[in-house]
């Protein structure tokens, strides 16, 4: 079918003065749903560098390196001890003292970065998002290896120490990783990106989102082989909902992106 | 000599299991077109087109690999059941997830399925009657009871007759014996009038035993609950446990389990993994059959709310099961089954010495252990007076409205209540 043309409009309801004028080639069967943006003005001692949105809560890092977050925080995603929400924004007293550089916002959890290159987590953990040990997927992997549900395997394996929900932030330290240099997450999985161009990736693995070759989830931060093995030098990633994209560069020429 | 004839039961077993699709089909709209698939606007069209998908497997023939589309449905859902308080979530996800749970059970029922496959169909069902809507008429309900049926009738003969734990636990503290003071004593009546109790204890809002008034439950007569009929009745159907000494404790979570492996693990013997309780769970809603065996007090028409508006739990375990100092919002019946429990009750106007949690979540609950109280720390909690009992089998508690109460099971343990207003 023809393209079809769309006007977007902001602010008014019609295309007048403020109308932007696009051609969108419309599939059958879809549609643009579109609202006007709520405004809504931040307080003005806040400096605004960068915000980061989950499914139900907000990140906002300002220009001291300070982290603010707001919404709901059922699960600890908003790093203040509680579950309980916020409406406006709120200081990460936890990580004062420690200037951040990124944040992000997944399904239900929260990263950010220090100016040293040191990676922090909170909120949820039921897949193993923060890198923490998860007790849901103990049980999970175990299912998964004897091909039915077997029980005395699960009791026995539910012993340990295991965090479902991290309310403070809390430092991640991987194995032979000196410096993280962006964090992206996704619904309810993780990716990292170190100084020396190494893609690590943890969390709900069902639809291949942790990019290891198969469908597994994991509570550990393992490095995605797939870009060393082949001397690509990842740059930057990205993570959707249940996927991750991730911009590599092999040495020294042209850039590729990769999903 | 070897023979190449198979061993008669098995060919009994193949035979049986073959029907599971033929009966599992008869329970779906006889044509793809009768199955309708309609949401609010809230549900992506996207998510109703794999939903479309997903559909169409049940009425096409098999192909050799599952496909994803049951997963996508179910996990999508999930996540939405998982956004907002319980209350907020639509009722259209959890419909969502329902249907993803009958396109999951249905697509393992397919072709020849082995007695595992059906049980994991059945508890894919449970999690669609858990935690999703009703759909289709109930068909969840009426698709557990086809393959419940499949599954008994090619089970082997069961060895249980244990009714007593096989493993020989260590005694601990929480096994002791309460020695109830007369003085303390909660009153006892047998069958009371509708209005001796109202006037005696629901307006005086007085706690008390009531005595003789579930004799009649086919729970004590004809379907006498035992861990064997427990089995036979719902042992394929996973349930909600808690696991961990008490939900005031940083190491108490809830797990899904079969309740056979419940009552392997948690009741009759121990894995080392702490305390495991069938708690607070509305189990006749999911067993039917369970539902059969007990009645709703006749006390409870005294209330204002309709009978559909009563909320009935489950309480299952083994001895040492504890139920922390708290409050609750209704007029509760607690009817006592199967063995005995340790009930110490305070009023609501002693509730500034029971020093209750600051929290939101845990307002309702004391900081207080009943039974080995910090003097320290909860200086006026001795002072507080208290009544206090042990539940027999037969025995019904009235806990009137947010009286504070500490349950403690003494021996394997199973008790339903009866939340009213």
């Amino acid at each position: 079918s023809s393209p079809q043309t769309i006007c977007i409009g902001f602010g008014s309801g019609d295309c007048g003065g403020q109308g932007l004028s696009v051609s969108l080639p419309l599939v059958s069967e879809g549609y643009v749903a579109s609202k006007p943006p709520l405004f809504r003005s931040l307080a003005p001692h806040l400096r605004a560098v960068s915000l980061a949105l989950g499914t139900e809560h907000a990140l906002l890092l300002t220009a001291d390196g300070t982290i603010y977050t707001w919404g709901r925080g059922s699960h600890g995603q908003l790093g203040h001890g509680l579950l309980s929400p916020e409406e406006e924004p709120r200081a990460l007293e936890a990580l004062w003292g420690v200037p951040m550089s990124s944040v992000a916002a997944g399904g239900w959890h929260s990263a950010c970065i220090s100016a040293g290159g040191d990676l922090y987590v909170w909120g949820w953990n039921e897949s193993g998002q923060l890198g923490l040990p998860s007790r849901g997927l103990k049980k999970d992997l175990t299912r998964a290896a004897t091909g039915e549900l077997n029980a005395s395997k699960i009791f026995q394996s539910s012993h340990g120490v295991f965090i479902s929900i991290q309310a403070f932030p809390a430092l991640l330290d991987i194995p032979q990783v000196s410096e993280i240099c962006k964090v992206s997450c996704g619904s309810r999985h993780t990716a990292a990106v170190t100084g020396t161009g190494d893609l690590y990736t943890w969390g709900w693995g069902e639809y291949g989102q942790l990019g290891q070759g198969g469908t597994c989830s994991s509570d550990q931060a393992e490095r995605v082989d797939f870009f060393s093995s082949r001397g690509l030098h990842v740059e930057d990633v990205t993570c959707g909902q249940w996927n991750t994209f991730a911009f590599a560069r092999p040495e020294p020429s042209c850039k590729r992106i990769y999903t | 000599t070897k023979s190449d004839v198979t061993p008669p039961s098995s060919r009994f077993l193949k035979w049986r299991m073959a029907d599971v699709w033929r009966d599992v089909r008869s329970l779906l709209p006889a044509a793809e077109s009768d199955f309708p698939l309609e949401f609010g606007e809230d549900v992506d069209p996207g998510l109703v087109a794999v939903m479309a998908r997903a559909r169409r497997r049940l009425y096409v023939a098999a192909s050799p690999s599952r496909d994803p589309w049951a997963r996508v449905v179910l996990d999508f859902s999930w996540e939405k059941l998982n956004a907002g308080t319980w209350r907020d979530v639509g009722a259209e996800w959890r419909r969502v997830y329902a249907y993803g749970c009958l396109f999951e059970a249905g697509g393992l029922c397919r072709g020849d399925p082995t007695p595992a496959r059906v049980r994991e169909a059945i508890r894919a069902c449970d999690m669609g009657l858990l935690m999703g809507a009703p759909i289709m008429g109930d068909v969840l309900h009426r698709l557990v009871g086809v393959l419940r049926k499949k599954l008994d009738a090619c089970r082997p003969e069961q060895a249980h007759h244990t009714e007593e734990p096989r493993v020989k636990r260590p005694k601990k503290d929480s096994d002791r014996m309460p020695v109830i003071s007369e003085a303390k004593s909660v009153r006892r009546m047998r069958c009371p009038s509708l209005e001796r109790f109202r006037s005696e204890f629901l307006d005086t809002r007085e706690p008390v035993i009531l005595e003789g008034t579930t004799d009649h439950w086919p729970a004590f007569k004809d379907h006498e609950w035992s861990i064997d009929y427990l089995r036979t009745v719902a042992g394929c159907r996973t349930v909600p446990v808690e696991v961990g000494s008490r939900y005031t404790d940083e190491d108490w979570s809830q797990t899904l389990i079969t309740l056979n492996d419940f009552i392997d693990h948690y009741v009759l013997g121990e894995d080392g993994t702490g305390t495991g309780y069938l708690a607070q769970h509305q189990l006749f809603d999911q067993v039917p059959e369970l539902k059969e065996d007990i009645r709703i007090p006749d006390y409870c028409c005294l209330g204002e709310g309709a009978e559909d508006d009563i909320t009935i739990n489950a309480w299952f375990g083994p001895v040492g099961t504890v139920s922390p100092l708290h409050q609750d919002p209704q007029q509760n019946f607690l009817a006592q089954v199967v063995g005995r429990k340790f009930v110490r009750l305070y009023s609501p106007e002693e509730s500034k010495n029971l020093y209750p949690h600051q929290s939101e979540l845990l307002h309702n609950t004391s900081q207080v252990d009943v039974e080995d109280p910090d003097a320290e720390r909860f200086p006026d909690f001795l002072k507080a007076p208290y009544q206090e009992c042990v539940l027999q089998p037969g025995d019904v508690l009235f806990i009137p409205v947010k009286h504070w109460h500490y349950i403690r099971s003494l021996d394997l343990s199973f008790s339903v209540s009866f939340w009213w207003s």
